[in-house]
């Protein structure tokens, strides 16, 4: 296996974990809140998924790390275009809920700004390809 | 920038995942640099440059674009 297939491949195990992780630690912190509504637990249990992220986050800086510069070019340049374009959707929201549209919770910001990281980079990508 | 990548490869009989392999790159780069999407950075010029045994402007050739530089007449005066 060569450099760049041990870097996917890591990236891959340690986000699988993460992601398998979240979802543990999700469903038992959910479970437990809502046995014990009163917990004096329940603010860190209710932000105890949030550390799965955390390993997830860290993976994607070590695939960032050990990829080659063509890789992080299309990555940046997609994550800067994820954050500009969430910036803007979310604010332009905010004046809609304004004028009647429905309360989102911020929750959903994070997998927004996950999927146009993902748009952008098939987009960057094919402008090397 | 215009470059000898893939006749360099082709020489050595090797394939774009070869190449990359040696380089330590993936195959997307090597297509980009060998289509001329994508310019090498300087350590990576040089990892190509000792690869082939070959001078980095030797494999590498900047076009009228690449070279242009900020004419003085443009700066105050």
């Amino acid at each position: 296996m060569n450099k760049m297939e041990k870097v996917v491949r890591q990236y891959l195990v340690q986000f699988s974990l993460a992601m398998a992780a979240y979802m543990v630690v999700l469903f038992g912190s959910i479970f437990i809140i809502q046995a014990n509504p009163e917990s004096p637990w329940r603010v860190p249990l209710a932000v105890a998924p949030v550390i799965p992220v955390l390993f997830a986050l860290f993976a994607f800086i070590q695939f960032l790390r050990g990829t080659d510069e063509l890789q992080r070019q299309i990555h940046f340049e997609a994550i800067a275009f994820a954050a500009g374009a969430t910036g803007i959707l979310t604010f332009t929201y905010g004046f809609l809920e304004n004028v009647g549209f429905p309360h989102l919770s911020p929750i959903f910001v994070m997998p927004l700004m996950i999927a146009l990281w993902g748009i952008g980079a098939a987009f960057t990508s094919r402008r090397y390809a | 920038m215009n470059n000898r990548l893939r006749v360099l490869r082709a020489e050595q009989g090797w394939s774009q995942a070869d190449l990359a392999a040696h380089l330590g790159v993936s195959r997307q780069t090597i297509n980009a640099l060998e289509t001329g999407k994508y310019d090498p950075s300087l350590p990576l010029a040089f990892k190509i440059s000792r690869l082939f045994g070959s001078p980095i402007e030797v494999i590498f050739q900047p076009d009228a674009d690449d070279l242009m530089l900020e004419s003085a007449a443009g700066r105050d005066s």
